[in-house]
């Protein structure tokens, strides 16, 4: 089942009958002229057909099983399925003009399109939109892409992954929001981790603990150092992450270090103390 | 500004503004504002300085905006200026109908003559047709030299067209134009000049002369010697000189509220109700809110 098809239902749901009309008939002409302009036309149009304060949430069911769900509105819902649709009758001829729709995008229309890229057919064709949102300095334009999102984990290489969380971080964004921190850990990742904490501390300035998660598995010299360092500090969340990384490295100095914080260890062991409820 | 009046300026050009204005703007009771896109000084050559200058428009600068707590809007248009380059006038012409309803364009403009040339008429006119096709509010620019025959062309040419005059705000008016103006029923709005032209004493004795109905203050402050703090210094000297404060309100918030409110994209919502500046939205490298905030305490234009 195409995906277009699941998302219709949605608009359905939250959109007037006349407007679901609107749409469709509108649709039918796009596919059926290959009319780029007609697409660029009933995508303005659909602000003021569907209403931006009716919230909603987009829910489906993806072909891998997975199910993708994300708070909505109206018009949200029928932007993206407008151009889900003319991308899955159509790839070939309509890409480059979704790439136009989005290359003019209004910030609005900018987030839309970054919160729900993961459900475009071929999404991985719009990845340069994407990346190019990591350097915005618009919030909520980076958050579309960076928080909640399963793209960025499905798409991302390593250097761009990289780049989102260390950017999340510097940014002070909500990193337990970042899907797949696990699974995207890599050896690059943790070093760029422990340089940007030691210039943290040397100007004596805080970093999130959850920032530390993705060392977990890459704990060095230098990271045991920095282990030791969060374990032994003030600030009783360093303590928490700093055990987290240890308890879960699978490195025997690491679990050495844990031994002389027992407490810590207990609650981690209880599961009381998990990278969720760290902050807690 | 003791009196708490909350203002709106309707025609600034913000791109070319600092931080340090906006903060003072805020400070000074400006609760949202509109931008038309106008020339930058210096002709564009290329379409797509055109399309990431209407797309700054619609992104970057109302997040700046937002910053300050200064709901921005924008009217989308080709200039007068830049429309005499034909060739390249075509290629925006093919933009403009992409960037109208992104969600801050609250009207066609700045559009209208400068030197009145035959270019400038042919693009005037294919925008105003574009206009009452979609329904939409004009601001129309008019021409520093010869005035008075340019403003009285650019609203006959609009009523050839087919727009209902009280939907087009006719801007940089003077004494000389604005019965005219009011006259064939459009709306009048005024600049407020620093040094030259419509200074805001003479602003204070158009609205004594002529009434607050239809009769709109702004700054058109830009990249040359202007003053984005004019519609709240304009007001404060005309409650000083006398005039009503419904008067005031009108000429300096409400006029603009009801003329560029029409397609529904300005609401008085958007600031009477607002998210708040939020602090969440400042990146560490961006973060601008740290100097004192500037006073208004005069009421001069300089």
């Amino acid at each position: 089942m195409l995906v277009s098809a699941k998302i219709f239902p949605l608009v359905s749901k939250h959109g007037t009958e006349d407007s679901v009309k609107w749409l469709n008939e509108k649709i039918d002409k796009i596919i059926e002229q290959k009319s780029g302009r007609d697409l660029f036309l009933t995508y303005s149009q659909l602000a003021t057909k569907f209403d931006v304060e009716t919230k909603g949430t987009f829910d489906l069911q993806l072909a891998d099983g997975s199910i993708f769900e994300r708070a909505a509105t109206a018009l949200e819902i029928s932007r993206m399925y407008l151009l889900v649709k003319v991308l899955d009758e159509d790839t070939i001829f309509f890409q480059s003009k979704v790439a136009t729709i989005i290359e003019i995008a209004d910030t609005g229309e900018l987030v839309t399109f970054l919160k729900f890229i993961y459900l475009l057919p071929q999404a991985e064709l719009f990845k340069n939109t994407a990346v190019e949102a990591l350097r915005t300095n618009i919030a909520e334009v980076f958050d579309a892409i960076t928080l909640n999102n399963p793209y960025p984990a499905t798409y991302f290489n390593d250097q761009q992954w990289n780049q989102m969380y260390l950017k999340a971080a510097f940014m002070e964004r909500d990193l337990s929001m970042i899907v797949s921190i696990d699974t995207r850990a890599n050896k690059e990742l943790t070093r760029i981790i422990s340089d940007y904490a030691h210039e943290r501390w040397a100007a004596t300035r805080k970093i999130d603990p959850l920032f530390w998660r993705p060392v977990t598995k890459f704990l060095n010299e230098t990271l045991l150092a920095d282990m030791m360092q969060l374990l032994a500090s003030d600030d009783i969340f360093e303590n928490r992450a700093g055990a987290l990384c240890c308890f879960n490295s699978n490195n025997a100095e690491a679990e050495k270090l844990l031994e002389a914080y027992p407490l810590l260890k207990e609650k981690i062991i209880a599961n009381e103390l998990t990278w969720n409820t760290l902050k807690n | 500004m003791e009196d708490k009046l909350m203002f709106i300026d309707p025609h600034v050009h913000m791109t070319s503004r600092t931080t340090d204005d906006y903060e003072a703007m805020a400070a000074a009771g400006v609760v949202a504002i509109i931008e038309p896109s106008f020339w930058l000084g210096q002709p564009r050559t290329q379409v797509g300085s055109f399309q990431d200058y209407y797309s700054s428009l619609v992104g970057w600068e109302p997040f700046r905006a937002s910053q300050f707590g200064i709901k921005h809007y924008c009217t989308i248009g080709l200039n007068s200026k830049e429309a005499n380059n034909e060739a390249l006038s075509e290629q925006v012409m093919e933009l403009l109908p992409l960037y109208l309803y992104k969600e801050n364009v609250v009207a066609i403009g700045e559009i209208g003559y400068d030197d009145q040339t035959p270019a400038e008429d042919k693009y005037f006119r294919m925008q105003l047709d574009m206009a009452r096709e979609l329904d939409m509010t004009v601001q129309v620019h008019t021409p520093h030299r010869d005035k008075k025959a340019g403003t009285i062309k650019s609203m006959e040419v609009c009523l050839e067209h087919g727009l209902d005059p009280s939907n087009v705000i006719i801007d940089h008016n003077n004494e000389e134009t604005v019965k005219e103006v009011l006259d064939r029923g459009f709306i009048a709005a005024f600049t407020i000049y620093p040094k030259t032209k419509m200074g805001n004493e003479r602003m204070v004795e158009v609205v004594r002369k002529f009434g607050s109905t239809n009769i709109i203050v702004d700054s058109s402050a830009d990249w040359g010697v202007s003053d984005p703090l004019a519609v709240p210094k304009t007001a404060s000297l005309m409650l000083k000189k006398g005039i009503a404060r419904e008067d005031v309100i009108k000429t300096c918030y409400q006029n603009a509220l009801d003329a560029f409110g029409k397609n529904g994209k300005m609401k008085e919502t958007h600031w009477l109700k607002p998210t708040g500046v939020d602090q969440s939205q400042f990146f560490q490298d961006n973060s601008v809110l740290r100097g004192q905030a500037p006073r208004v305490d005069k009421d001069q234009i300089l």
